[in-house]
């Protein structure tokens, strides 16, 4: 009784630990965030705000165009993490699922995609996107962050699938349904916990991306995105970084979301699971 | 009895694989064709927004382009001249040379981190593993800017946190103490702020292939009398060996190609203390606006990370053709 | 989460964005179709103030109802990748700001359109060298001087009262002051290790120069004795304050560190003021400048000339339209309703006076008569991008042997700039 109780305290002074030390860079963030700019650089650090102000969290919500940036990015960031988990799923069903020739040099060529070095890619993709009169438009760089996102995506997808026996579908099956309703309704939610950590991946690749949106999107002021509106509190004179902070604080915030609506259908997801036998 | 059960099961595929539906001889052409059709999105992808940008890339690379051809038009095919200028600069191979060491210190402490804190994750309570994981979460999820401005912050001589907090705990040499003038902490804080913000996704993934072990067997193997590490080295690492396996690949590439964080904190410097790969390719190539060598450059770094991982690539080949 | 309505949302997602690049379009075809020649005009950001960019709009719409000028402010990060892929691009804007240290790389490339013939309707004679020299390149004038701005000392004229010590006018005075000035809690001045404008500013003094050109070739100039003497003052005035010796004035910014209040000099652009008084409101009347004191006390030291040059580039299908604006921006009116209300240095020597009586200008303006830009090559841009004159400062400000460390500098400057 006496281990379990100090192990488990042992475990959740860790877990503090690791908690501790994971959000303190985006604790100082967010605390600069609020602080006014006098206090930003004091000599003594302030652990926390001594005078709290919301000038930074309004000049950043109050910059050209600001509802813009956000729909822009939404829209690229959701689509592209759509179609990357549509076009795995079924690439991963096909590679795991089934037998056919070219599997082993199909799944190899996934791999090796992973190794394409995006940011060498700048110039091509620049060069072939003004040469098919796509320069300045969204649909573009949803492209180009599916294609990021989908190797990732599919090996992911691949290996959960692997993990998951046949028999459960085969079950299934004999019950009535046939195969595509037998992957959706019995494999599908023990995908879950591949999804989350794909769809997290997708959307924060998307969401952040900047070289590519800086690059691409060149005359039309209404197809920016989000990262151009995180680095525009800087001016001839410096950056506001307060601004900045507070900006990066509502940047991130869709992410949080995100987590938090998965994780919830994941935690769900793992119980049904409970299936396996 | 359920340990030696795992043993048996680190030999074969992974357990509860099975065998995909076999080809039955007169199957409908659709059924024949549905693979197909299932990838074929994939490769078309593929095909025209990987291959084809690598291809022109290739091309770039064999060209003299820089900022006049991109804007003119007209670039000469000069063959290997990139290739030459690349590889016989003496600075060259000291760039790759410490890309190596980066990428070994980085991916070492992020995959022994990652896989403690996965394995802390699966053991806590509810409550406290949702606050853990949203805290990995929110390291993952904060903008490159923030991150490297704010660890600049925490680093600065005078006005920095760390320097206020070891001088307050007695450490009187650190009282404005330049970290970035150094070579060495330099390389160090970049480390640290790359490996803070690679874990969460390498842990938060492992976690996830950790659910998917089933319960019954570590609980088994525990009744047995194993302890948890045991229970960690003869059960819950084999199931997991593919996806640790394909993790520590991604980190490679990842943490090998890795360039803004370097860039925004040191550019390299001091010196060429921080300067790897992808650093020197920009150094190279964008500033100098060499589109050509930066394209030379990064088919070099491919070619680099293929040979690097070429025995993972053959075991997963294997692996595949097994199943 | 259902498979089929994955499939669906993927596609209808996909399509929104379609849209919504669609409709965009349209409506600048319609534009283009009828009326007036649309130029697009790229301005940075906080270049100029929102008033001035608002009258000077208003104005140039009722004196050329011929041109519609689009201005879109550009954010300062990754402006060079924007530009270069704005020149490259088959429908280019039609007026670019482009800063003056990196005008030479876009006017070697072929991209800008050559503005010789305009000059002598510019007045270009009269152009003050910091902006017409890097806009020149191979003897043809690319870029248009738009305006420059100039370092000061911004002092705390309470902390000088209170030490007794009075604005110097040469380098020793200067020393002499600050080292009254640095005790108490207070610095005396707050130098970041790594301001290389201001270097590159002591150096010139002594004669010296960052790079030279020896017929064709650059050569690294750092390590020429008369360059070394400017480092030397450089680390002596440093050390009269608690900057960060690894660090430049970004990173922290300095205007956040002077509002503090602890601090007694500082060297900026005479706006920095403006961004103390919003951080800290209590400084706001207890701010003075003056130029960088020289060597003698008749010619306040020499300071790097900042500022931004206008370029039309080769793509621009309105250029007759963009020059109509270049003109009346770069001429006298707008000129000196820039220099007042901006505060910085119009772009022609006759124009100066017409900074008027703002304590901050005129210090600047009578620093901006010796003033002087970087080495006028289309690879310094990448100089500045990885910095080697700036671990050149570390390094000796750290302890480091100066001669050793300003030839190792001036390698890599030369290897940068002789690149093709």
């Amino acid at each position: 009784m006496r281990t379990r109780l100090s192990r488990k305290l042992t475990l959740n002074i860790l877990a503090l630990g690791v908690f501790a030390f994971s959000v303190f860079p985006v604790y100082w963030m967010v605390l600069t965030a609020f602080k006014p700019t006098k206090e930003i650089q004091a000599e003594t650090p302030s652990f926390f705000p001594t005078h709290v102000t919301f000038t930074h969290f309004s000049t950043a919500v109050n910059a050209d165009g600001f509802w813009i940036f956000w729909r822009n990015s939404g829209l690229v960031a959701i689509s592209a993490v759509l179609m990357s988990l549509l076009v795995a799923c079924l690439a991963a069903y096909a590679v795991g699922r089934m037998k056919w020739k070219g599997r082993q040099a199909f799944i190899l060529m996934v791999f090796i995609a992973q190794m394409t070095p995006w940011e060498a890619l700048l110039i091509p993709m620049y060069v072939i996107a003004r040469d098919t009169d796509m320069l300045d438009k969204l649909p573009m760089l949803t492209l180009i962050y599916f294609m990021m996102t989908l190797p990732f995506t599919i090996v992911t997808l691949r290996g959960f699938l692997n993990g998951i026996p046949v028999e459960l579908e085969e079950a299934a099956q004999v019950d009535g349904c046939n195969q595509f309703q037998a992957f959706r309704r019995v494999v599908f939610p023990l995908l879950a916990p591949g999804l989350l950590s794909t769809s997290l991946f997708g959307f924060i690749t998307a969401w952040n991306e900047f070289a590519f949106a800086n690059l691409l999107i060149i005359k039309n002021q209404d197809q920016r995105t989000l990262p151009v509106w995180l680095s525009s509190f800087s001016n001839t004179f410096g950056t506001d970084w307060g601004a900045t902070m507070a900006a990066a604080t509502l940047f991130m915030l869709p992410v949080l979301l995100i987590f938090l609506v998965l994780q919830g259908r994941v935690t769900t997801g793992v119980a049904a699971g409970a299936v396996k036998g | 009895m359920a340990v030696a059960e795992a043993e048996t099961t680190t030999a074969a595929p992974a357990p509860g694989t099975g065998t995909p539906v076999p080809a039955r001889r007169g199957r409908p052409l659709w059924a024949r064709v549905l693979p197909y059709l299932l990838v074929a999105p994939t490769v078309v992808g593929t095909a025209y927004l990987l291959v084809y940008p690598l291809v022109r890339n290739l091309l770039i690379s064999v060209q003299k382009f820089g900022i006049a051809q991109l804007i003119r038009g007209g670039a000469e095919f000069v063959g290997i001249d990139n290739y030459r200028t690349i590889l016989t600069d003496n600075k060259f191979w000291g760039v790759v040379g410490r890309t190596f060491v980066f990428t070994a210190i980085n991916v070492g402490l992020i995959m022994v981190l990652a896989t403690l804190v996965a394995l802390l994750i699966g053991a806590l309570g509810k409550w406290m593993r949702f606050a853990v994981m949203g805290g990995l979460v929110v390291a993952w999820a904060i903008p490159v800017i923030a991150a490297t401005t704010v660890f600049q912050w925490l680093f600065q001589s005078q006005l920095g946190v760390v320097n206020w907090v070891l001088v307050a705990l007695g450490f009187e040499q650190y009282d404005g103490k330049a970290w970035f003038a150094d070579g060495n902490s330099t390389f160090a804080i970049v480390v640290l702020l790359i490996v803070w913000q690679s874990v969460p996704f390498a842990a938060l993934t492992l976690y996830a292939a950790m659910t998917t072990v089933p319960k019954e067997l570590s609980e088994s193997a525990q009744i047995d009398g194993a302890g948890s590490v045991k229970t960690f080295a003869l059960i819950t690492f084999p199931i997991l060996r593919p996806m640790f396996g394909l993790i520590l690949c991604l980190e490679v590439i990842w943490v090998f190609k890795c360039f803004v964080q370097i860039w925004a904190i040191s550019q390299g410097g001091p010196g060429d203390a921080t300067l790897t790969l992808p650093v020197y390719a920009y150094q190279i190539a964008q500033s100098l606006n060499r589109y050509d060598l930066g394209a030379a450059i990064s088919m070099v770094t491919v070619l680099i990370l293929a040979v690097v991982l070429l025995a993972y690539f053959r075991q997963m080949f294997k692996e595949e053709g097994e199943l | 989460m259902k498979f089929r309505s994955l499939a669906v949302a993927a596609v209808a997602a996909l399509s929104l964005t379609a849209v919504a690049a669609c409709g965009s379009s349209d409506d600048k075809k319609d534009a283009a179709a009828s009326g007036p020649t649309t130029i697009d005009v790229w301005l940075m950001k906080g270049s100029v103030s929102d008033d001035f960019l608002k009258r000077f709009e208003a104005d140039f719409a009722a004196s050329h109802p011929d041109v519609k000028a689009n201005i879109q402010i550009q954010e300062w990060n990754g402006i060079g990748t924007k530009i270069i892929g704005a020149l490259a691009s088959k429908d280019a804007p039609d007026v670019i700001e482009v800063g003056n240290t990196q005008v030479a790389q876009y006017s070697a490339s072929g991209g800008v359109k050559d503005l010789t013939d305009k000059k002598a309707d510019l007045k270009g004679d009269d152009w003050i060298e910091g902006l017409a020299g890097p806009g020149l390149y191979e003897g043809k004038q690319y870029g248009i001087p738009y305006y420059a701005a100039n370092r000061v000392v911004v002092y705390r004229k309470d902390l000088f009262q209170a030490a007794g010590v009075t604005p110097p006018k040469t380098r020793d005075e200067w020393i002499a002051a600050t080292t009254k000035l640095n005790t108490g809690g207070n610095q005396g001045i707050y130098l970041p290790g790594q301001n290389f404008y201001v270097l590159s500013g002591f150096i010139w003094d002594e004669g010296g120069d960052l790079a030279v050109k020896e017929g064709d070739k650059w050569k690294g100039a750092l390590s020429t004795p008369e360059a070394l003497k400017g480092m030397d003052f450089y680390k002596q005035i440093q050390a009269l304050g608690k900057g960060p010796k690894d660090s430049d004035e970004a990173k922290p910014t300095q205007t956040d560190v002077f509002a503090q209040g602890k601090v007694a000099q500082m060297i900026a652009v005479p706006g920095a003021a403006e961004l103390i008084a919003q951080a800290n409101p209590a400084l706001k009347d207890k701010l003075g400048f003056f130029p960088i004191p020289g060597k003698t006390a008749d010619k306040p030291g020499a300071v790097f000339t900042g500022g931004s040059d206008l370029i039309i580039p080769e793509a621009s299908d309105g250029q007759d339209a963009a020059y109509t604006f270049i003109k009346e921006l770069a001429g006298e009116k707008w000129q000196t309703d820039l220099a007042k209300t901006m505060k910085y240095v119009p772009n022609r020597t006759s124009l100066a006076s017409a900074v008027g009586a703002d304590e901050g200008v005129a210090a600047m303006a009578a620093g901006a008569a010796n003033g002087k830009a970087t080495p006028n090559s289309p690879n310094w841009a990448a100089v500045e991008a990885k910095n080697p004159i700036k671990e050149y400062q570390t390094k000796v400000l750290t302890g480091g042997d100066p001669a050793a460390a300003a030839k190792a500098a001036d390698e890599i400057i030369t290897q940068a700039l002789n690149s093709k």
